[in-house]
């Protein structure tokens, strides 16, 4: 089945390009051995070739991949699908239209996942997936089906479950005009901007209740790691630097949740000039389970832009300094730097902050891609 | 929908909300202010849980017909502003409303609906140093409340500090402003410079200094116990009479500047960013420099030699004064002006201190009674020393530091009995004898 390629990005790829490069240092090291052989030249000049097309391709493997992705699903749909999962891509309304809050209660457009047959729903999740790290559209599955549970458990609730998560596409996917793909549903809005070579993943939205659940005798914690790296990060400090970043207040949701686009609160905690290295590199892992939910090459040039930033980049945590092993936090905690705001705010509902948590991942200069898209 | 609803309250209510996904008993109620040069924005967002809801809205549907008015939701929006109380200086400001957006009844019953209040307040003219406090006391049983402030569009307006008290009812937000009109000619290092100080960066930032000596205890610790022997001289390896008024103000002073040199280098070194020492070993030698200088002062360890070790221990403080300099958060070129404004708030602290103290000890130690107090500075600063070192070191819990603190609370006080029972015994002894120069020490000692 076509769709089955698209489930992970293109396996071979990183594989093939290992092998391409491999053998392009063999050959810059033949070079240094030999140094007046006569292939040297050709030898050296075949590796710049082969390095420069590895990375030409890998540059121009992401977008194109994912334009693909998109028009396969589009071809599948019919034309009252289509004309409900298009919007334009400047449609404020529509980029807005996210929350952490059930289906039900907010009302998504474009086109439900219950409302498309297995082939289409195949094609929509390999278009979620072509623009996602594999550990990010793992992530995604694990909320997902976590609000799977949610139904279960609750009695086939009509509230929760995989069914209603919601795709739309913003403008047309193009490889050089800006586009937009939004995933979500309850406890997830993923609004991916494409443009050019560039993608960005902010603002977007992972929550998860359960926090803790096991499927298929396996234990699964959709936000578990951004639990684990923040308090490691947090027991990584001296006392000094525990003070500044434990504020003495209560903190009980999003500071900027859905809503709250493009504003910049003042920063607090902790800030990372005040770090070692071996903090900073701890607090970048940390940043990085979010930065990492889009596809690689994507990743990569937001974690370096953040990298960059990681001086100017504050932690500060609001609530219990411990965990119960292997649970969740159940502290507030916020990083932000001039190009970040990540918040983790466990949730009082359900009784057990440890089970629910909202978070939220957000550039206030490039929400929706604004930094790329306006001229 | 209807039946969604049903679905949602049977979750709630039978399965005592594991599965669910909305607000419960609490009324969030979210603030987020934002300072101009002559006045003060701020955004509400109140989502009332699905448990206190219905409770809101009946106080907000007065006539209880089941639908919000305009003039009821304006005459809500009115209550809101009325439990809060704003102020900017100590002068009482009154917000006006600008906006108020309510959702549908039925999306607050189940506990999703944001109401959005907006509202304006005028700031009065005012010293380049501000304090805006916003307090809400709106629904407190069941609120949860939420306090933050925009990053200034003005770039003329600086945040120096935010405070808030447990529950985010109370919140202080310290920012100074810049005339733009003081903004002055030449390179841009200078005009930053210029602006930070003509917006009252550097007399916030001296302040600053002069509350880290006031309130950092060990800091003033290490000092006194140093200054606790200026006034005698050494016989045969232990403390013995006034050294007379000249060489105990000469010492003072050699100890003072070598400890302002001493801090004063590795603060600017620490600020800069050319030296990054971890604050926990610091936080140790910091109390290792405060049980070194009380040993010194129950028995001469290094005699004549206070100023050397004033200016050793004085370069760990001021990798210490550093951390605090860091928090701010300064820009570059703020930097160096913050160091020097910093610095010398620190200096005068200490010299305030030192004036506080100094006459009392040299009035006091020419009497007998001089060496138990001597002793009992000694063992306190010993003991305070000794707990600060086990809880930085092995993090155990010491009433050192609430005790340390309850004393620097009363610190004038204590001063100021010190003084009246310094000139009390100095009144009782012979005045000749201080003023007229020491009685000579034997020369093998003399320090």
């Amino acid at each position: 089945m076509l769709f089955q390629l698209f489930d992970h990005p293109w396996p071979p790829f990183p594989f093939v390009s290992v092998m391409i490069l491999r053998y392009s240092l063999y050959a810059v090291k033949g070079e240094l051995d030999m140094s007046v052989s006569p292939g040297r030249t050709i030898r050296v000049g075949l590796a710049l070739v082969l390095v420069g097309s590895t990375l030409s391709v890998a540059a121009q493997t992401a977008t194109a991949r994912i334009v693909t992705a998109a028009n396969t699903f589009l071809s599948k749909l019919d034309e009252k699908q289509r004309q409900s999962v298009l919007f334009a891509f400047d449609d404020e309304k529509q980029r807005a239209r996210w929350s952490n809050l059930p289906v039900s209660m907010v009302a998504r457009a474009g086109l439900g996942l219950k409302d498309l047959n297995a082939d289409q729903r195949a094609a929509a999740m390999a278009l979620v997936s072509s623009a996602l790290s594999p550990r990010g559209f793992e992530k995604v599955e694990q909320i997902v089906e976590g609000d799977e549970l949610l139904k279960t458990k609750g009695g086939n609730n009509p509230m929760f479950g995989k069914d209603l998560y919601f795709i739309s596409i913003l403008g047309k996917p193009s490889e050089r005009l800006p586009w937009m793909v939004q995933f979500g549903g309850h406890h997830l809005a993923l609004n991916i901007t494409i443009a050019g070579e560039r993608g960005v993943l902010t603002p977007t939205l992972t929550g998860a209740q359960p926090a803790l659940y096991t499927l298929d005798g396996k234990t699964v914690r959709p936000l578990g790691q951004e639990s684990d790296k923040a308090l490691a990060l947090l027991n990584a400090l001296d006392e000094g630097q525990r003070k500044q970043a434990v504020l003495g207040f209560q903190t009980a949701d999003l500071v900027l949740g859905p809503g709250q686009d493009g504003k910049t609160i003042q920063p607090e905690g902790l800030k990372a000039t005040a770090m070692n290295d071996k903090q900073r590199a701890m607090l970048l892992d940390l940043i990085s389970e979010w930065a990492n939910i889009i596809h690689e090459s994507a990743a990569g040039a937001r974690m370096a832009e953040l990298k960059a930033d990681v001086r100017e980049t504050w932690f500060a945590w609001s609530g219990p300094t411990t965990a119960d092993p292997g649970k969740n936090i159940t502290a507030y905690y916020r990083v932000q730097g001039p190009h970040l705001v990540i918040e983790y705010a466990p949730q009082k509902l359900g009784g057990d902050l440890s089970m629910h948590v909202h978070t939220m991942y957000r550039d206030p200069t490039n929400d929706y891609g604004r930094g790329l898209t306006v001229k | 929908m209807k039946a969604m609803l049903i679905a949602a309250a049977a979750i709630c209510l039978v399965l005592e909300a594991p599965l669910s996904a909305h607000r419960l008993d609490e009324f969030l109620q979210a603030t987020i202010l934002s300072v101009e040069k002559d006045h003060v924005q701020a955004s509400m967002r109140l989502i009332p849980g699905v448990a206190v809801s219905s409770a809101v809205i009946a106080t907000i549907d007065s006539n209880a017909d089941g639908v919000i008015s305009e003039a009821e939701k304006w005459a809500y929006a009115r209550r809101v502003l009325g439990d809060l109380s704003l102020s900017v200086d100590g002068i009482r400001l009154g917000p006006k409303l600008v906006s108020v957006d309510f959702p549908q009844v039925e999306q607050m019953k189940e506990g999703l609906g944001e109401i959005h209040i907006e509202f304006t307040a005028d700031l009065p003219q005012g010293g380049p140093s501000r304090r805006l406090i916003l307090e809400n006391h709106h629904e407190s049983r069941s609120a949860a409340y939420l306090m933050n402030c925009l990053v200034p569009r003005d770039r003329d307006i600086h945040i120096v500090a935010q405070h808030r008290n447990e529950q985010q009812s109370f919140y202080q937000l310290d920012y100074v402003q810049a005339d733009a009109a003081s903004v002055s000619s030449g390179s841009e290092w200078w005009r930053g410079v210029s602006r930070w100080t003509s917006a009252g960066g550097f007399t916030s930032v001296f302040r600053l200094g002069m509350r880290h000596i006031a309130e950092g205890t060990d800091h003033l610790l290490f000092l006194l116990a140093l200054l606790l022997p200026a006034p005698l001289f050494v016989v045969v390896s232990r403390w013995a009479g006034f050294a007379g008024v000249r060489q105990s103000l000469v010492r003072i002073l050699k100890i003072v500047t070598a400890f302002t040199v001493g801090h004063s280098i590795t603060l600017a070194l620490a600020a800069l960013g050319f030296v990054r020492v971890p604050s926990r070993p610091i936080e140790v030698l910091i109390a290792v420099s405060i049980l070194v200088s009380a040993m010194h002062a129950l028995r001469p360890l290094f005699p004549g030699k206070e100023a050397g070790i004033a200016a050793f221990f004085g370069l760990i403080h001021g990798l210490a004064f550093a951390t605090t300099l860091a928090q701010l958060g300064l820009g570059r070129w703020e930097q160096v002006a913050g160091i020097l404004a910093f610095n010398l708030g620190i200096e005068s602290m200490q010299l305030i201190v030192v004036a506080a103290i100094m006459p009392s000890l040299i009035l006091l130690s020419r009497a007998r009674a001089y060496g138990a107090f001597r002793m009992g500075g000694a063992m306190f600063a010993g003991i305070a020393s000794l707990g600060w070192i086990a809880e930085r070191l092995l993090g155990v819990h010491t009433p050192v530091d609430m005790v340390a603190n309850s004393v620097a609370h009363h610190a004038v006080w204590i001063a100021a009995v010190l003084f009246l029972i310094s000139l009390a015994g100095w009144s009782l002894t012979d005045k000749q004898l201080l003023l007229s120069e020491p009685i000579s020490p034997p020369a093998i000692t003399r320090t």
